[in-house]
Parts: structure tokens; C-alpha cells; sequence
């Protein structure tokens, strides 16, 4: 392949595998926003990403797979919602059994999935609504106008997001109840329902990633398909600063990082170089330390991120 | 103002004593395993018979039930003392790997040495392999105050890429003119003794008991386990009695690190016998949730340690005889969990301040205050 068509390719993946990223990171503003760790949103994208093939696999339709992947990571939001938000259970300890379970449910459901079938079928994709005219247009073409619509609906999310949060009074309460949730709680505002919102959007929006994993171009599920996705959206959160912009900037970011360990793993079979790609694998893991520990510019987690809210401690 | 206590699960935590609950989630949790089974066409208490047997049933089975424990035991034992300091070490994975590769390292060189001591070493670098590998979460935690959770979540992944390039063909740990990425073998020298002929059974099992009574004895009776405790219950209160909290943190999370890095040792020198890419395959996770149902006690963390490798082992009977795949294991582990925390959480909304004021610690621990 020439380079220009290498780098192309390369942008154009970047693109697609950061759009499941932006989903989980932007859910993920949403939760920790109002003070809830959750790093269940792995399990729920797994989970998520099962429900969509199985939706589409049954009914032939990429919307009821998508609606399917919604709905099962919102069940599981709600469950780690019930922990952590009534119960005030640990939210680490809560998010992890909670990637236990999907782990070991998809792998247990995942034979009786393709029961009956003698290889794996691919379901249908989510379309491409661009003219294939404009795809001819150098470079930004492809990249913007060959993506599925999944890859749109994640681009424009933390647009809308930025709207909500910082111009609609109710993005004012997500805002403030993560740090002062008893200030909220004065002004007359449920703490638990906006909690119990923000935990189930973050699952949803888990589940919807993990639909734009497999609805997007691969068509099937496979054990523990995720592979660490979830906690990739995680590091975004950190690195950009529990923003939507800059939280979905970071995604792009990490998106580009896998397609490239992704390509540099094929160069070094056909071309036989070696190219250890477990250091690119590796970016987004160490950024996130590197940018928690201050080194580069400042972030900040919501005050009470991980702690139970007590309503009687005021 | 009104509390919320039970909405679901009224006070079932309620009717058994807080050392029951544990048992009490695991029942429940199995009741709702066997909807599963029976879901998938088999009969819940074949199954259920069939991983008894499996786990329990013959020398082999119980074999097999301890070579399953132990790594679920060692990196219990580091979550376990991180949660008796206040910390949530998430990184039991990263640091199975860090210890892992240490190990390797010193188990496939040739050392003028005598077996026994080339043995001992090989364990100790696979301990400080994690300890050095939990000092970049003790130090960030203990003075620059970033969370040990996100950070230690974060090197989990950083452990699993590091052992997988470093055994490649071209990278300092890999075995020449193999098919598949992997280290040569660990000299015999530094191998973990077999227990019982013809199984796998190896004295990583020991070092994980002796460790566990251990750990026991240093939380209850001595000044390190003391101010330990002590962090993790009031960190403020111990600074007022003179702890030096920041240095407290820092030893208790690298020493828990290098428990971690022993549960990758004794996989890498007793089992596998070799370092694999991905050879831990998520036990670093289990070992979390071993943790947890028990308290951050470390005997507890023996008896659960023992009831998850019960499970993982009897699992494999169970899809033989019933089939229903194993993953049904880790199943029934996240719902333990799960019922563990929602049970646990009934009696605590209820208790007033001043109640939990004279709480005892074991139940504190598992609230995970700080």
C-alpha cells in the first residue's frame, strides 16, 4: 500500500474505533459528574455490545439490536445505581462484580447464542446515509462520509451533551451535585434522582457503545469482545477532565492509539518488522496516570466521586 | 429526615449474624445460579452435585481446588491489606503480571546458587517485582493525593502489555524459534515443589496459608497492623495520635502490591512454568471480589479463596456431566458479591452516628469508609 492510502485507512479507523469511546466517556461524565464511580461501564459495554447482536441476530433490524444494547446496560445501571446510590455499597467493589457478571453471563450465553448456526453470521450494520459522491472528496472524505451512522450519533453526543450540562438548568444540578451535594439538596433538588439518572445514563450509553462495537463493521460478538474498552473510557474521563469536549478529544485521541497498535500488529506479520505495539496499547493507561498525577495541566474528579451520599451527615 | 433503609431485600441482613452474611449472599446467590441452569435446560441440583464432586470428590478434585485458590488467595491477601488501610488496591492484575516477570527473570537464569536459595530468591524478586511495581500507586496516593483506584485500575493494563512484549521472540524474555510468545521454562531449581504426586497441587498453596495466619497476626497484635488499621478506620484520628499517615499508606499499599506479585510468582513458578502473554486471564479481578466477601479478613480471604477455587474447579465437572459451561462460576462469584454488599448495606442505613461511632472494625472495613 502506498503511504498516503496507509495513512487514510489508518484515519479512517481512528475515527470509527474512538466513536464507542465518546459513547462510554460521555456516559461516563455523566456518573461520575454526580459522584458515582463506574467501572461496571466495561461489563455493561460487554453486555451491551451481546444484547445488539443478539436484538439484530433475532429480528433482522440494527435498531432493536441498538434499543436491546441500551436497554441491558441500563439494567445493569440500575442495579449498580440500587448498590452504590440506596444502598451506598462501595462503588468500586459494586462496578467490579458487576464486570464479573456480564463477563461471565456473555461467555455463558454466548454457545446458546449461536445455537443452531454452523458458523457465525453476520448480522446487519448500521447504514451509511452519506451520497457516495461525497466520499470522493480527498482525505476528509472517507473519514467523515464512509462512517456509519453510529459513528455521527457519537460525534454529535458531546456536542449535546455540552449543551445540557452547561446551558440547561438541569446540567447545572448534574454539575453542582457532584461537589456540593448538599447545596443541591437545600435548592429543593433530588440527589437521589439525579444520581439514579446519571448512573443509568452512563449504563445506556455503555450499552450503545458496545452496540456501535459490533453494529459499526464487524457484525458478531465473540468472548470478552470489549477487551478493556471500558476502562479506556475511564482514562478519558481523567485525562480530559470530566469535560465533554475534551473528554471526547481524548477519545479520538485513544481511538487513533488502537487503530494504530491495531495496523502495527498486521505490518509486523506481513512485513515481518518487529514493532512492539504493547507500548502503543499502553498510551492511554499511562497518560492517565501521567495527567492524574499532575504533570500535565491540572484535573480535578468531582468532589465526592466514590463516596455514599448521607443525606442525615449534613 | 426519613431514611431509606431496605426497599428490596427488607432487612434480611437483619435476621443472621454479621458473620453469616457472607453465607447468606453465597445461598442467595446460588439460589438465583440455579434459575440460570434451570434456564438452560439442566437440572440445578445434578449440577450442583456434579461441582461438589468435582471440587471436592477425590484427591485429584481437591487438588484441583487448591491450585485454583491459591493465586485467588495471595492476591486476595494484597487487596485485603490495602482495604484494612483504606485503600481500594484494584490492581491485583497488573501486579500478577509485575510479579510474574520478576519471577521469570530470576527463575530462568542459571545462578551459582543451591536449589533451595535459587527457589527463595526467585519468590522474593517475584514480591518485590510487585512491591516496586505498587510504588508508583503508594507514592501518587500517599503524597500527591491521586486516587490509588484509578491509578492502580490503569497499570493493570500496563502489566498485561509489558509481559506481552517482553516475551517475544525479540524482547529480553522471549524464547527463540517458538510458535507462540512465551519465556523458556523456569530452571527445576526454582520451581514450587509439587505437594501430591501426579497432580499439579504446588507449595504455592503453603506460602499462601502461612502468609494468610500471618498477615492475621501482624493486622491484630502488632504496631505496624495497628496503625494500619488505624489509617483505614480515621486517618484523621491517627494523625492526631502521632501516625505518620502519608508513610503508613505508602508501606501498607507496597507491600500489598507485592502480595499481588506473589500470586503471579507462584502461577509463573509452580504452575505455568513458564511466563505466557495473558496467562492470568482476570484473576487479579477475582481476587478483588475474594477480598471483599470476606471482610479484608485475612483468614476469611483463606475460606473465600478456597470456596472461589472450589467453584472454578467443580465447574469443569459440572460441564461435563450437566453441561453447563463454566463461566456459570464466575456467575455465581459476581452475584456472591453482590448480595454480599446489598445485604451488608441493610443493617448500616439504619444504624445512627453515634452507633456506628462504637461499630466494630471488621464491619467498618467492609463499607470501605475511609
Amino acid at each position: 500500500m502506498e503511504i498516503s492510502s496507509i495513512f487514510n485507512d489508518w484515519l479512517l479507523a481512528s475515527v470509527r474505533m474512538a466513536a464507542p469511546l465518546m459513547l462510554l466517556g460521555i456516559g461516563g461524565v455523566f456518573t461520575e459528574r454526580i459522584g458515582v464511580f463506574n467501572i461496571g461501564m466495561e461489563g455493561m459495554m460487554l453486555v451491551g455490545a451481546m444484547a445488539a447482536v443478539a436484538g439484530d441476530l433475532v429480528t433482522g433490524s440494527v435498531w432493536v439490536g441498538t434499543l436491546c444494547a441500551m436497554l441491558a446496560g441500563g439494567l445493569l445501571a440500575v442495579i449498580h445505581a440500587y448498590l452504590t446510590v440506596t444502598r451506598r455499597a462501595n462503588q468500586i467493589v459494586s462496578g467490579a462484580a458487576i464486570n464479573l457478571l456480564a463477563l461471565g453471563l456473555t461467555n455463558l450465553l454466548y454457545g446458546p447464542l449461536y445455537e443452531g448456526f454452523k458458523y457465525r453470521p453476520r448480522v446487519a450494520l448500521y447504514p451509511k446515509l452519506a451520497p457516495p459522491a461525497w466520499q470522493e472528496i480527498p482525505i476528509l472524505g472517507p473519514v467523515l462520509f464512509a462512517q456509519p451512522v453510529i459513528v455521527w450519533i457519537a460525534f454529535a453526543l458531546p456536542l449535546v451533551a455540552t449543551w445540557i450540562l452547561y446551558r440547561t438548568s438541569w446540567g447545572l444540578n448534574i454539575r453542582a451535585v457532584g461537589d456540593h451535594p448538599h447545596a443541591v439538596a437545600t435548592a429543593g433538588v433530588s440527589v437521589f434522582r439525579l444520581k439514579y439518572i446519571g448512573v443509568i445514563l452512563s449504563g445506556v450509553f455503555s450499552g450503545l457503545g458496545g452496540s456501535a462495537l459490533v453494529l459499526a463493521d464487524l457484525g458478531m460478538f465473540g468472548p470478552n469482545l470489549t477487551a478493556g474498552r471500558g476502562f479506556i473510557a475511564l482514562a478519558a474521563l481523567a485525562v480530559g477532565s470530566w469535560n465533554p469536549t475534551w473528554v471526547a478529544a481524548a477519545c479520538l485521541f485513544f481511538g487513533a492509539a488502537d487503530a494504530l497498535q491495531l495496523r502495527a500488529q498486521t505490518w509486523s506479520q506481513t512485513y515481518g518488522v518487529n514493532i512492539p505495539y504493547q507500548f502503543l496499547v499502553m498510551v492511554p493507561y499511562l497518560l492517565t496516570i501521567v495527567a492524574l498525577a499532575g504533570l500535565v495541566g491540572r484535573t480535578a474528579a468531582p468532589k465526592t466521586v466514590g463516596k455514599p451520599y448521607e443525606p442525615e451527615s449534613y | 429526615m426519613k431514611k431509606r433503609t431496605a426497599t428490596v431485600l427488607p432487612g434480611l441482613g437483619g435476621f443472621v449474624l454479621p458473620y453469616a452474611r457472607p453465607f447468606l449472599a453465597i445461598a442467595l446467590a446460588l439460589l438465583v445460579s440455579a434459575g440460570l441452569i434451570l434456564a438452560r435446560g439442566a437440572n440445578p441440583i445434578a449440577a450442583y452435585t456434579a461441582m461438589l464432586q468435582g471440587a471436592f470428590g477425590s484427591v485429584a478434585a481437591l487438588a484441583n481446588t487448591g491450585v485454583r485458590a491459591t493465586p485467588l488467595l495471595l492476591g486476595g491477601l494484597g487487596v485485603a491489606l490495602g482495604f484494612k488501610a483504606g485503600l481500594l488496591n484494584v490492581g491485583a492484575e497488573g501486579q500478577i503480571y509485575a510479579g510474574g516477570i520478576a519471577a521469570t527473570a530470576v527463575g530462568i537464569s542459571p545462578l551459582p546458587v543451591p536449589p533451595w536459595l535459587h527457589l527463595l530468591l526467585t519468590v522474593v524478586a517475584g514480591f518485590v517485582g510487585g512491591a516496586l511495581w505498587g510504588l508508583i500507586p503508594a507514592y501518587l496516593r500517599a503524597y500527591r493525593g491521586v486516587s490509588e483506584i484509578v491509578v492502580t485500575l490503569m497499570l493493570n493494563y500496563v502489566g498485561i502489555q509489558l509481559a506481552s512484549f517482553l516475551v517475544q521472540e525479540y524482547a529480553p524474555l522471549g524464547e527463540q524459534g517458538v510458535f507462540y510468545p512465551q519465556s523458556p521454562l523456569i530452571l527445576p531449581s526454582a520451581h514450587l515443589p509439587i505437594l501430591i504426586k501426579g497432580t499439579s497441587l504446588h507449595g504455592g498453596i503453603v506460602l499462601g496459608l502461612v502468609l494468610g495466619v500471618f498477615l492475621h497476626f501482624v493486622l491484630r497484635y502488632t504496631n505496624f497492623g495497628f496503625r494500619t488499621r488505624m489509617v483505614g478506620e480515621n486517618p484523621e484520628a491517627a494523625r492526631y495520635a502521632g501516625v505518620d499517615v502519608r508513610r503508613q499508606i505508602f508501606t501498607a499499599l507496597s507491600v500489598a502490591c507485592g502480595l499481588g506479585g506473589l500470586a503471579g510468582t507462584s502461577e509463573v513458578i509452580g504452575l505455568k512454568l513458564r511466563l505466557f502473554d495473558r496467562f492470568s486471564q482476570g484473576l487479579g479481578y477475582d481476587a478483588i471480589a475474594v477480598a471483599l466477601m470476606a471482610n479484608g479478613n485475612p483468614l476469611g480471604v483463606i475460606l473465600t479463596a478456597i470456596f472461589f477455587g472450589a467453584l472454578r474447579a467443580g465447574a469443569g465437572k459440572m460441564q461435563v456431566v450437566v453441561g453447563i459451561e463454566t463461566p456459570i462460576a464466575s456467575v455465581i462469584q459476581a452475584l456472591a458479591v453482590l448480595f454480599v454488599i446489598a445485604i451488608g448495606f441493610t443493617e448500616r442505613a439504619r444504624v445512627t452516628r453515634r452507633e456506628r461511632e462504637q461499630e466494630p472494625e471488621q464491619e467498618r472495613a467492609v463499607h470501605g469508609d475511609q
